[in-house]
């Protein structure tokens, strides 16, 4: 991608970090192509806040690529 | 008298064709603007009276698509 | 977590995506998106229906970022977006649960030079050839040579580039959509060209195991006449100056082949991407011999840390549905450890009261948009703005900058109050992104959403009419005129509210839908299984160990165990369905167990009913008890029966009922599952012969691992042709295949002690459930899913969803991740609590009604039914919530009874009329 918009840095750390006592209702989903978005939308309609973290400039991923798709032959886009 | 040009009627289904329509825009493509688009829910939604409608009131064609 | 936060040098919430940047940035660079093939600026979205439509500065390439000098953005940008001095920010996130899907890399063949890829110029990858056909691609979608703009005559597909080759690339694993994408691009090629192109595929073993698949790549074999040559390709030279290539390959036969090609297509696999890896070793997590992300079995989206879950290709190779699945699976995983917590970090809108004016007189409102120059630059909006004023019923008419901003939305909303408006147009960009902005705009203001429309003068008019301003002037006070027309005549429309019952069905007791029953609970759903068998477990209690070794007994009981202690689940034995009724949020099933028959209320309902075993007639079956299926075999294993210990010699043969004449898909799981049990013989005597006979080794994605042990094992493969299947001969109580051999030419008689047949799966039954619920069946009995792509975890039909063997032969991780992608699918519709039907849709007035069922017929969402009861039982009634306001039933009524808010014939013939009224 052109443009490494968002990487991670670091991690926060720490066995406990990932088991806190209360628990976040909130989830961060790394990648923005078809896998990421449908978990992201999937988890935002189940009622939790989600983090969608994409490093290009917009989301769709490698099938915003392709030109049309098998069995149906629709278009990808 | 100018040149005689064609009045287009077109009945765009919203999911598919009314959206290549909006695509041709964001693509800057050009087009001669005889076309009035009707947007519909689905070309399942057109009714032969829509046809005659257009025609009885000056279209010169009419364009389903969807 | 930590992010960096790159800077995109432009304001997203300025950027109206207008494009003046683009056209003045005056610096040229390749262009990703289109895999290099053309260029784009320095500025750029990546694509035209890019998600956010916002520009951003590549601040390698820009000269200002990387000069100090030019600027010309930001000089054009009529909203003042470009801002150059964005810096990094590192962003601190404190979530429940991570989700990793970041993909895969495409294979790079420039870092070998066998490939010819650097080379040649005519040599291009696949994802290259995508954006060649596609019409938003550099050639517009012609298929041409990007070198010398010629047609290609005859083109060229090379398999396996990247993939199952670790003496070249190190990458072991077979990618999984090569063969099947390979297949696609050569149909859609001779769809553009006709048949005269010649499209040739050059192989190892084709690969289509999945839906509907076998079936494609038949048919562009015997229909559209794609060639498949089976060979080991070995080199490929430039044919003098003529751009051409000459292909020399080895063919089955091991004898050397060359012909002439116009283009090469390099069908790349697909690897994990490095710095996925980098991140992948910093979160501390799992990874495979060819590092994609290390999953079990039983809980495949699940990596080895705590709290972090995967989708998508890095959990693997994989295609699209299947990512799909995976991503739905891996939301119910991360969901089900945060159900505590659910709901508490969203956000609610204010509602503000809704005023009646129903019966008003219409008072309309038009805004017209300028967009910055987008419109305004070729329309003149001042003139649009004064013909509007003067239309009937409109009160009120404005210009607007750019009416999606903010502040202009406030105004906006203060017009409306202080005019009493009752009705607005706005006249902008496309009611498809803009829609429901603006009708979020009349809700702030107390009036119906549905009392808006919109004239598309951007899109369909300012963009594409550029060169002749006053025929898109008049364009536009005609589409201005037609909205007028048109919203005078709309009405308020109600979205009813309808409970959700919280209670989930399941439909089948086997790994699936005892996967399901247990993620519905633990979102803390009360769940009902319905089990035809007398115990839970399904086909997965004839199953040994899974392909990574995981015991499935073992696994299989604590699950059954679990799902049975669990309150929230209730399971019914022996039990069938013997009716069902209402619809999504609100069905009664009648369900017997036992004899005995009670009905269950649920909101949601799971089919999970499985498949079976083919009972064949081939190959002796039945005759000797030498000749058994996979599945005995299996329980041979489970049993740790020892005379498997003593033999000398096991056959199997694959494809026993699969792609043949009357069942030609695959059975997807039956290569891997033999070649397992194989060398599961082997182990457990490595002296016996072990021989697999087959027509393609499908063993995809890293399953391609075991197929390479199981040949470093000794396992001897040979392959058969479907025209000349291997005989078997029970003789004087010796038991012989007969098969031959394609590279000896000969035939080959095998003496042994088992002979494994690898029977197809084929499902159930499904005949009844189909009816019940209106659920589509395909020719070959399996349900058909929402969408073959995006939608493979449910139906059509709202509420109902699918998982498991019913769907497609699959092996039990893809069954699980199925089951919990079914599972969360559901969960999105329970965790509403209500549903809200949509207000445009359609309506019958019973008394024009005349009965005729044509509505009832044509619906592809069952939503008409006549009515059973009251003043007008045996009237067509329309269930709003099923309704998805398609209109077809309102066009095919006989009796004119059918009414269509917001499309209805009154107001679609009301802007017919208005096109005749010339501004």
């Amino acid at each position: 991608m052109a443009i490494d918009r968002l990487t991670i840095v670091s991690k926060n750390n720490q066995e406990n970090e990932v088991m806190p006592k209360n628990v976040i209702g909130s989830v961060m989903v790394l990648g923005g192509g078809i896998a990421g978005m449908q978990s992201a939308l999937d988890l935002a309609d189940s009622g939790y806040y989600v983090y969608l973290v994409e490093k290009g400039p917009s989301i769709g991923g490698v099938m915003a690529r392709l030109d049309k798709t098998f069995p149906t032959n629709d278009c990808a886009m | 008298m100018a040149e005689w040009e064609p009045k287009i009627v077109s009945f765009l289904c919203n999911w598919c064709s009314y959206g290549a329509a909006d695509l041709a825009g964001v693509g800057r493509m050009q087009y001669p603007s005889n076309i009035r688009v009707i947007r519909i829910p689905c070309t399942g939604r057109m009714s032969p009276k829509f046809f005659l409608a257009a025609l009885k009131e000056g279209a010169d064609a009419v364009w389903v698509s969807g | 977590m930590q992010l960096l936060k790159k800077p995109r040098y432009v304001d997203e919430s300025k950027c109206i995506a207008c494009g003046l940047c683009a056209e003045k940035c005056p610096k040229k660079v390749t262009d990703t998106y289109n895999a290099g093939l053309k260029n784009r600026k320095a500025i750029y979205v990546e694509y035209d229906q890019a998600v956010p439509l916002k520009y951003a500065i590549n601040p390698k390439e820009c000269i200002y970022l990387t000069k100090g000098k030019c600027g010309n953005c930001k000089k054009v940008c009529p909203t003042g977006a470009v801002d150059y001095d964005q810096k990094e920010e590192v962003v601190t996130l404190n979530v429940g649960a991570v989700v990793l899907s970041p993909g895969f890399k495409p294979f790079d063949p420039s870092r070998f030079d066998n490939y010819q890829y650097t080379k040649y110029k005519n040599v291009v990858t696949s994802l290259e050839y995508e954006r060649i056909l596609s019409a938003s691609g550099p050639t517009m979608g012609h298929l041409t040579r990007i070198s010398d703009h010629k047609e290609p005559k005859k083109i060229a597909w090379l398999q396996c580039i990247g993939s199952r080759d670790i003496n070249r690339c190190d990458n072991g694993h077979c990618s999984a959509v090569c063969c099947m994408y390979a297949v696609k691009e050569a149909v859609i090629s001779k769809e553009h060209e006709g048949d005269h192109l010649d499209c040739a595929i050059f192989y190892m073993d084709m690969r289509t195991p999945g839906k509907d698949f076998e079936e494609y790549y038949v048919n562009a074999r015997d229909k559209k006449g794609v060639r498949f040559v089976r060979s080991r390709i070995h080199t490929i030279t430039e044919v003098g100056d003529t751009g051409d290539l000459e292909v020399r390959y080895a063919d089955e036969f091991g004898e050397i082949q060359v012909e002439v090609f116009n283009m090469i297509v390099l069908s790349i696999g697909l690897e994990a991407d490095p710095d996925t890896v980098k991140l992948a070793n910093k979160l501390g997590i799992d990874l495979t011999r060819s590092q994609f992300c290390n999953t079990s079995s039983f809980e495949p989206v699940n990596t080895s840390r705590e709290g972090i879950y995967v989708c998508g290709a890095f959990q693997g190779p994989k295609d699209i549905p299947e990512s799909i699945v995976d991503a739905s699976a891996a939301a119910t995983a991360a969901g089900a450890s945060l159900t505590e917590a659910r709901g508490t970090q969203t956000k609610q809108a204010e509602v503000v009261p809704e005023l009646n004016v129903r019966g008003d007189r219409p008072r309309i409102g038009v805004f017209v948009c300028s967009c910055g120059t987008n419109i305004a630059g070729v329309v003149d909006v001042a003139a649009v703005k004064a013909y509007a004023e003067k239309l009937p019923y409109v009160e009120f008419a404005a210009n607007n900058l750019f009416s999606c901003s903010q502040d202009t939305q406030n105004k906006m909303t203060e017009i409306i109050k202080e005019k009493n408006l009752n009705r607005v147009v706005v006249a902008a960009c496309t009611p498809k992104t803009h829609e429901g902005l603006f009708q979020e705009t009349l809700l702030a203001a107390g009036l119906n959403k549905y009392l808006f429309e919109m004239a598309n003068i951007r899109n369909h008019n300012a963009w594409v009419h550029k060169e002749a301003p006053e025929l898109a002037t008049q364009k536009a006070k005609d589409l201005v005129r037609m909205a007028v027309t048109k919203v005078a005549l709309f009405e308020p429309l109600e979205e009813a509210e309808l409970q959700l019952n919280q209670t989930a069905l399941v439909i089948g007791g086997g790994i699936s839908g005892i996967t399901t029953a247990r993620n519905f609970a633990a979102q803390g759903f009360e769940t009902h299984i319905v089990e035809k068998e007398a115990r839970l477990g399904g086909q997965a209690l004839s199953l040994f160990k899974t392909t990574t070794g995981e015991n499935v007994q073992e696994k299989l009981s604590a699950l059954v165990d679990e799902v049975t202690q669990n309150d929230k689940i209730h399971v019914h034995l022996n039990a069938s369905i013997e009716g069902v009724e209402g619809f999504v949020g609100n069905f009664k099933t009648t369900v017997n167990a036992g004899g005995k028959s009670q009905t269950i209320d649920h909101g949601v309902a799971v089919v999970a009913t499985g498949a079976t075993p083919f009972a064949t007639k081939e190959y002796a079956y039945g005759t000797d008890p030498r000749i058994i299926t996979s599945l005995d075999l299996d329980k041979k294993l489970i049993a740790g029966d020892s005379a498997l210990k003593t033999m000398n010699s096991a056959v199997f043969i694959q494809c026993v009922g699969s792609r043949e004449k009357d069942r030609q898909y695959c059975s997807r799981v039956c290569c891997t599952h033999s070649i397992d049990n194989a060398l599961e013989l082997k182990k457990q005597n490595p002296d016996m012969n072990v021989y697999i006979l087959y027509r393609d080794i499908r063993t995809y994605g890293e399953r391609e691992y075991i197929y390479k042990e199981a040949r470093k094992e000794g396992v001897i493969f040979i392959r058969y042709s479907v025209d000349n299947k291997p005989v078997v001969a029970v003789k004087n109580g010796s038991l012989t295949v007969t098969v031959m051999d394609h590279v000896l030419r000969r035939p080959l008689e095998i003496e042994t002690d088992l002979l494994t047949l690898a029977t197809a799966i084929i499902p159930n039954d499904n005949e009844k459930l189909a009816q019940f619920f209106k659920l589509p069946l395909n020719a070959n009995g399996f349900f058909v899913e929402r969408h073959a792509k995006l939608g493979p975890s449910e139906f059509a039909t709202d509420g109902v969803f699918l998982c498991g063997l019913a769907h497609y032969p699959k092996p039990i991780p893809e069954s699980i991740g199925h089951a919990q992608a079914a599972t969360s699918r559901a969960v999105t519709l329970l965790a509403r609590k209500t549903i809200h039907t949509n207000g445009q849709i359609a309506k019958v007035d019973p008394m024009l009604c005349s009965s005729c069922m044509v509505c009832v017929s044509v619906c592809p969402y069952s939503a008409p039914s006549l009515a059973k009861e009251g003043r007008f039982a045996g009237k067509a009634e329309i269930n709003p919530v099923l309704c998805k306001g398609c209109g077809l039933c309102v066009a095919s009524c006989r009796s004119g009874a059918i009414r269509h808010n917001g499309f209805d014939n009154s107001q679609i013939f009301s802007q017919i009329f208005s096109l005749s009224q010339v501004a």
